[in-house]
């Protein structure tokens, strides 16, 4: 009986992480593709030493980050995965996610300030620990991006 | 993330600053912050484990203390005299169960146009 | 140097599969090789037990025995009973690999059963409702039957072995997220869980064995159909009913088993002794 109870429980948590997560995936994907396409016109390049500096007037730093959480049903296929080996596919979708926010999120800002290019951009993901008590493994991701945007 | 406020030091992620030439340099500064998640977001981001999307709490959070790490950078740098810090790099990293270190470092140095 | 702004296109970095066709095939892998790893193990772990020595087995068998005996009664005329009429059902100069050791335990639940070691429980309540010596007998010749099978070692080995496959599974789950424990895994130790060949087995042979001690068969499967009809207070057999799924099938086997061999069914009851049925509320020597 508690055992039934248990199997219950996972199971609702299974498919309402299923489709709240597949829910905001959607529509989080939507808006970064509108916004990406609102932001191509500005160029994000990164250069070497070799390269001399371009000629511009003012140059700033910006930052864009973003904290994306898993959902459940993503996090019990990834436990299962660990036991098979292989491509984690269903996280793939999540960092993707993660970058390209980080990176819009960047871009808005220096466009905000009046950035013409964005210069030496960085990524930088890290995993920030899962809901509180259990150490559970990876409960979200972090993802800054940076760079220095010159008009 | 702006410079405005902290005294015109410039930064950058690249080598130099466009426009201006340096004159000194001083070495490597850094800043960095400790912080822990607390119990409320804590609350609203376990029930977004189950479902997903951003947890916006935390991104404020990391921001905020992200900015205060950089803050950190920039005092180093002007106690050297400097007006600019080229070659950002920022670094995250979890110290124990709930508790993040954020740490930017970069070149500290002196431009002129 | 121009920039010609343009678009990346979708699905490289990110794996086109479905989601759910992704799950289905994880949960299939793991669920197909846990159960190929359970059912080999299994095998293994059945065919290296019954290869125990006695004395080991005594150790096992008073080991995972304690807990069960809780309310046990001791000094009681009606366990030198069951022990005789045990012994009686044995081939005259048969002996058992290990002494069995009759143990009556107070509870209402109607239950019998032998566990690692040769000890057999029997619950008080089970001696309230048989109404004839050979009702008893095939009960305990259907417990005998599990024992000289060494049933209660292989159900053990095979818990065992479901414990090692789960834990590790548990372990490799617990990287990231962890799966609910589906299974309480410390009661699986003390269950016993007999496969319904190994049930027809003991029914077999208990029932042999009967039919040798009195000469027929008569009477020993009332108890059965009774429980079969729900004749008894249901609630207190559920026990017996879960740890054997007793059903009118098991007895058509044995009559069908009698024809063939050709047992009388149709014979004189032995009648318990009148003190058997004494309640625990009352002790049986008031009784006499
Ligand atoms: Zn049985």
């Amino acid at each position: 009986m508690d055992a039934l109870v248990q199997i219950l429980f996972f199971v609702v948590l299974l498919i309402l992480g299923y489709f709240w997560g597949r829910y905001f995936e959607k529509r989080h994907y939507k808006s970064i593709l509108r916004r990406e396409k609102k932001t191509l016109n500005i160029p994000i390049v990164n250069f070497g030493a070799k390269q001399s500096l371009i000629d511009v007037q003012e140059a700033a730093l910006f930052a864009g980050s973003v904290v994306i959480s898993i959902d459940y049903f993503k996090m019990i296929s990834a436990a299962f995965r660990n036991l098979v080996g292989g491509r984690v596919t269903v996280y793939e979708s999540l960092l993707d996610r993660g970058r390209r926010e980080a990176l819009l999120r960047m871009k808005e800002d220096a466009i905000k300030w009046g950035a013409n290019q964005i210069l030496n951009v960085r990524l930088e993901t890290a995993t920030i620990g899962g809901s509180s008590g259990n150490n559970s493994g990876p409960g979200s991701i972090e993802v800054i991006a940076y760079g220095t945007g010159v008009k | 993330m702006n410079n405005k406020k902290e005294k015109n030091v410039i930064l950058t992620t690249l080598e130099g600053v466009p426009g201006q030439t340096i004159m000194e340099h001083y070495g490597l500064v850094q800043g960095s912050t400790i912080r822990a998640k607390h119990i409320g977001k804590d609350i609203m981001a376990s029930f977004k484990n189950i479902v997903g999307g951003e947890l916006k709490g935390y991104t404020e959070l990391l921001q905020e203390s992200r900015k205060e790490a950089l803050e950190r950078m920039v005092e180093q740098a002007t106690e050297l005299g400097a007006n600019a810090v080229v070659n950002i790099r920022f670094s995250t990293s979890s110290v124990a169960q709930g508790v993040a270190e954020l740490f930017a470092y970069g070149t500290a140095v002196k431009v002129e146009s | 140097m121009k920039y010609i702004p343009k678009k990346i296109p979708e699905g490289i970095n990110v794996t086109s599969r479905h989601p759910l066709l992704n799950f289905a095939y994880l949960l299939g892998t793991v669920v197909a090789v846990s159960i190929f790893i359970f059912v080999v193990l299994g095998f293994v772990a059945e065919w290296l037990v019954i290869r125990v020595s006695p004395e080991t087995e005594t150790q096992i068998g008073d080991m995972l025995v304690q807990p069960a005996l809780d309310k046990e009664i001791t000094d009681d005329k009606r366990i030198q009973y069951i022990e005789e009429l045990l012994n009686s059902l044995l081939i005259p100069g048969e002996t058992t690999r290990l002494p069995l050791q009759v143990h009556l335990i107070n509870n209402d639940v109607i239950n019998a059963a032998i566990t690692v070691g040769g000890h057999v429980l029997v619950h008080t309540a089970l001696l309230e409702t048989v109404k004839s010596e050979n009702e008893l007998a095939l009960v305990l010749g259907h417990e005998l039957g599990h024992f000289q099978a060494h049933d209660p070692l292989k159900s053990l080995g095979r818990s065992l072995v479901f414990l090692t496959v789960s834990s590790i599974l548990g372990v490799g789950m617990s990287q990231s997220g962890g799966l609910p424990k589906i299974i309480p895994l410390t009661s699986e130790l003390t269950n016993l869980n007999y496969s319904r060949i190994q049930e027809r087995a003991a029914d077999i042979y208990g029932f042999n064995r009967v039919v040798k001690h009195y000469g027929h068969g008569g009477h020993s499967l009332d108890f059965f159909e009774r429980l079969a009809k729900g004749e008894s207070k249901l609630q207190k057999v559920s026990q017996y009913f879960l740890t054997h799924p007793l059903s009118q099938d098991r007895i058509n086997d044995l009559n069908a088993e009698a024809a063939k061999q050709g047992w009388k069914m149709e014979e004189e009851v032995t009648p318990l002794p009148q003190w058997l049925h004494c309640s625990n509320m009352k002790p049986c020597e008031q009784a006499e």
